[in-house]
């Protein structure tokens, strides 16, 4: 099982001052939700993780490996993302997509075997979007279109999971089932990161906490310790009100007129 | 898959035959059979060996070094409607032939010219969009239509400067000409060459499609990936410039077309593209050459009539 | 007894001699060189020639030649018997299956106007290849007398081109003293296009003494513009009429009447086909010019 750990990392925010040197452990098992206002640098945070954005300052490192040391392709069978804006690409189907995660996995003249796609039939059902498998992607919704993102890293079945706003678009239904998933894909011992816009998801259900402010402060640690209404105040700037519903905090903004 | 691959080079080789069969003078099967053992009358092994082989080996290579070109295009700005020509290289080398003409040289230095000229528009394109620090497709694409436009300003220019007899000729070879080609043989070359590099690279493009970020998450190692296709292509589309002139057409539909039919894998649609491009423009010189004999039409005009119509039915039934 | 030797390799010298001279071997290699500056020999007249130009099927069959084409190209329009060739394309575009199959054994050819590619390819072949494009009235005949050697046709040919060449003495000496009138010669209306005198037509504005008011321009035929015409202010204004079309080239001029030439009415169209092209017709077109501008004096 990988572990990816932060060594003093500073992302790179442009025109931002540094930030407050991350030195995180994140390891199998755990489910880290990371909060912050629009602009703190949630998705530069997670690029960062992956690989794909350079660093400002401190590294990165994949079971003890700085990634800038290791190759895309061996970082891809370890790492997967799930993005939060689509990019512009290519028509595909809907199964297209989802194989296209068993990639990393398949050197320059394999195909894809049998074993791949019902990998790929078992995410995408896993996922409530088997019955779209041969429509293209731009014909489905939203909602539809980010359970086959997510279909696609679970195909791509790497040990950590890094996802950006994985609940957009979901309806409430899909949206439990989605974070069921992932902690069930947690306590078969992968690694689930993620960025979150809702604060309730995070106390629901993630394990540990990353609070990333706007002026590049951050503290992180057990969900627990971390999700205390003065500090969640200070980071959205907004008046909460707690409610405990089923043993769990629920945070309510408070609209004061 | 295989089987397409398979329908599409009977197709080719059919499509051969009947262009080295049919011209202003007809062979029968019989006449051509005899040639082939060694025979025949020396006007119709004149006619084979010297005139048509190698038209019709030149004008498949050249079509099919276009599709493949537009095709490897395509993917690299994530863009449907990319062709071979979009980033100004069929533009350079035009400027290097024409400047050729203009200067009075044979047909093997009008060639060579060409060929310069497309290197230096790439080259061009690929330092100034790299030059800012970010690659992007869309920044590559803005800067080769701008290039591109520069080129046909040029052309424009010398189009008006030279003298009125010359012009002819400069026209007919921006609108292409397979009979141009004196050997078939690097054509050929660079086509083989061409696939057989960009094969194995083939489901990394498949990657590369669905967004260069994407792809980088997965595994692919996206800047030297779009450096080859880039390279690769423009190689393509310069060595079927420097063949045949500036033949529109290929590069755009033959790709897509393909795509209607065989889906999106790469590693299809690339070999199928070569196929097709080549059946595509044997068969549009061969009525180019044909179809007003004596008169010789330019292969561009008949590459649009032929290729839009068979775009649009094949559209048509994929809806 | 040494003299006696002397004498008979003198003898034998004398008779061998001539047999062995150049003019013995025309018997066997016909030989010129044409315009591009290329040899040819053949070994015997011509008997299929292949015309690749309008200019080089009127220079053909001027060189008597006319009964041994078997191709000409679009637009071989004179003599009248050449309309009934068969055709192999367009001179920038040649059906070279049907030029093969016609089975030429001379092929002439226009300098600049056949396409490069075609033409070396047809030389790959070995088809005997002769370029022509006469640029002076001594060229003109000099190539229909070379080209009469290639095909055995001599009498007709050298008669032809001393009939041109007299001719245009003729006109030469005839109006060596007429006062001179100056002359713009438009090829085209639009875009508006003259000549200079490196070209024939500017040659033959020179002959009936005319003054091509752009004589010195550097390109052969450059496009210019009406102020410069306007500027220049010629007597005459000339330009070729085509068969079958209304002759109004001319009449965008009226809009400027305060031109000498227009004021006067010196607005003169010629046959086109006679003058554009480098063939014994020119004295034909020279004798029209020098009649127009005979008129514009007497104005």
């Amino acid at each position: 099982m990988s572990t990816l750990h932060t060594r003093d990392l500073i992302i790179n925010v442009p025109s931002r001052a540094d930030g407050f040197p991350l030195n995180m452990s994140i390891e199998s098992g755990q489910v880290w939700g990371v909060l912050g206002p629009n602009g703190a640098g949630k998705t530069t945070l997670l690029h960062t993780l992956a690989g794909l954005l350079p660093a400002r300052s401190g590294q990165v490192t994949l079971h003890d490996t700085p990634l800038a040391q290791l190759k895309r392709r061996d970082i891809a069978q370890q790492l997967g993302l799930v993005f939060q804006e689509r990019q512009d690409s290519f028509p595909a189907t809907v199964l297209e997509t989802a194989l296209i995660g068993r990639h990393p996995w398949l050197s320059a003249w394999e195909s894809e075997q049998a074993a791949d796609l019902q990998r790929a039939q078992q995410a995408l059902a896993a996922l409530d979007v088997e019955h779209l498998s041969e429509r293209l992607l731009s014909t489905l919704s939203g909602g539809e279109r980010q359970r086959v993102a997510i279909a696609t890293l679970m195909t791509q079945n790497p040990d950590i999971w890094l996802l950006d706003e994985p609940t957009n678009h979901l309806d409430l239904h899909h949206q439990v089932k989605v974070m069921r998933l992932l902690r069930e894909q947690a306590a078969l011992s992968k690694t689930v990161f993620m960025c979150l816009h809702d604060l309730n998801l995070a106390a629901r259900w993630c394990s540990h906490v990353l609070l990333l402010y706007s002026n590049g402060d951050a503290c992180w640690g057990p969900a627990p310790t971390m999700l205390k209404p003065s500090a969640l105040e200070q980071l959205y700037k907004q008046k909460l009100m707690t409610v405990e519903v089923d043993g769990a905090p629920v945070f309510v903004p408070v609209c004061s007129n | 898959m295989i089987r397409s691959l398979l329908a599409l080079s009977i197709i080719a080789l059919l499509a051969a035959i009947l262009a080295l069969a049919i011209g202003s003078v007809t062979i029968s099967p019989a006449e051509l059979w005899a040639v082939i053992q060694g025979e025949g009358s020396a006007l119709h092994r004149t006619l084979l060996w010297e005139l048509r082989l190698p038209r019709t080996l030149a004008a498949f290579a050249t079509g099919g070094l276009l599709a493949v070109a537009g095709a490897l295009m395509q993917v690299l700005l994530r863009n449907p409607l990319a062709d071979p020509y979009v980033l100004g290289l069929s533009g350079g080398a035009a400027v290097g032939a024409l400047l050729a003409m203009l200067t009075g040289m044979g047909a093997l230095l009008i060639s060579g010219s060409a060929f310069a000229g497309a290197m230096l528009a790439m080259v061009l394109v690929f330092g100034l969009a790299h030059g800012t620090g970010s690659w992007t497709a869309s920044r590559l694409l803005l800067t080769g239509v701008v290039v591109a436009a520069g080129w046909g300003a040029v052309i424009t220019l010398m189009l008006a400067l030279t003298p009125s007899y010359k012009l002819p000729g400069m026209l007919y070879w921006l609108m292409g000409d397979v009979s141009y080609a004196r050997t078939p043989w690097p054509a050929l070359l660079v086509l083989a060459l061409a696939i057989a590099v960009v094969m194995p690279l083939a489901r990394n493009l498949n990657v590369l499609a669905r967004g260069s970020m994407q792809a980088a998450a997965l595994g692919v190692s996206v800047r030297p990936l779009e450096w080859t296709i880039y390279l690769l292509a423009s190689l393509l589309t310069a060595t079927a410039v420097t063949t045949a002139g500036s033949i529109g057409f290929v590069g755009l539909i033959v790709p897509h077309m393909l795509r209607l039919v065989l889906g999106n894998d790469q590693r299809i649609i690339l070999p199928a593209s070569a196929l097709a491009g080549g059946t595509l423009l044997v068969l549009a010189d061969t009525l180019a050459r044909t179809v007003i004999a004596p008169e010789q039409l330019p292969v561009g005009v008949i590459t649009a009539l032929l290729g839009v119509p068979t775009f649009l039915y094949l559209l048509h039934r994929s809806r | 007894m040494r003299y006696r030797w002397l004498s008979l390799k003198i003898a034998l010298g004398l008779l061998i001699g001539p047999l062995a001279h150049p003019l013995m071997a025309s018997e066997t290699q016909r030989c010129a060189v044409d315009d591009a500056g290329q040899k040819l020999c053949l070994t015997a007249p011509a008997q299929r020639i292949a015309t690749l130009s309008p200019g080089a099927t009127e220079l053909t069959f001027a060189a008597g030649a006319g009964d041994k084409v078997v191709a000409g190209v679009n637009h071989s329009d004179y003599p009248p018997a050449a309309r009934k060739l068969p055709l192999v394309g367009n001179h920038t575009r040649i059906d070279l299956e049907a030029l093969l199959a016609l089975k030429p054994d001379l092929v002439v050819t226009w300098v600049t106007g056949n396409p490069p590619a075609q033409m070396e390819l047809l030389q790959a072949l070995g088809l005997p290849m002769f370029a022509i494009e006469p640029r002076s009235f001594e060229a003109v005949s000099s190539a229909i007398e070379r080209l009469s050697v290639l095909t055995g046709t001599e009498p007709q040919g050298f008669a032809e081109a001393e009939r041109f060449r007299t001719g245009i003495a003729a006109i030469s000496a005839q109006y060596r003293h007429a006062e001179p009138v100056a002359v713009f010669y438009q090829v085209w209306e639009t875009p508006l296009m003259t000549i200079n005198n490196q070209h024939l037509i500017g040659k033959v504005l020179q002959l009936c003494g005319g003054v091509n008011v752009f004589a010195e321009m550097p390109r052969l035929v450059p496009r210019i513009s009406p102020e410069v015409v306007l500027q220049a202010d010629p007597e005459v204004i000339l330009t070729g009429s085509v068969e079958g079309a209304i002759d109004d080239q001319l009449d965008h001029w009226k809009s400027y009447p305060k031109m000498a030439a227009v004021a006067k009415n010196n607005l003169f169209y010629i046959p086109a086909s006679p003058i554009s092209r480098p063939t014994p017709r020119l004295l034909e077109a020279s004798r029209d010019i020098c009649q127009k501008l005979d008129i514009a004096r007497a104005r």
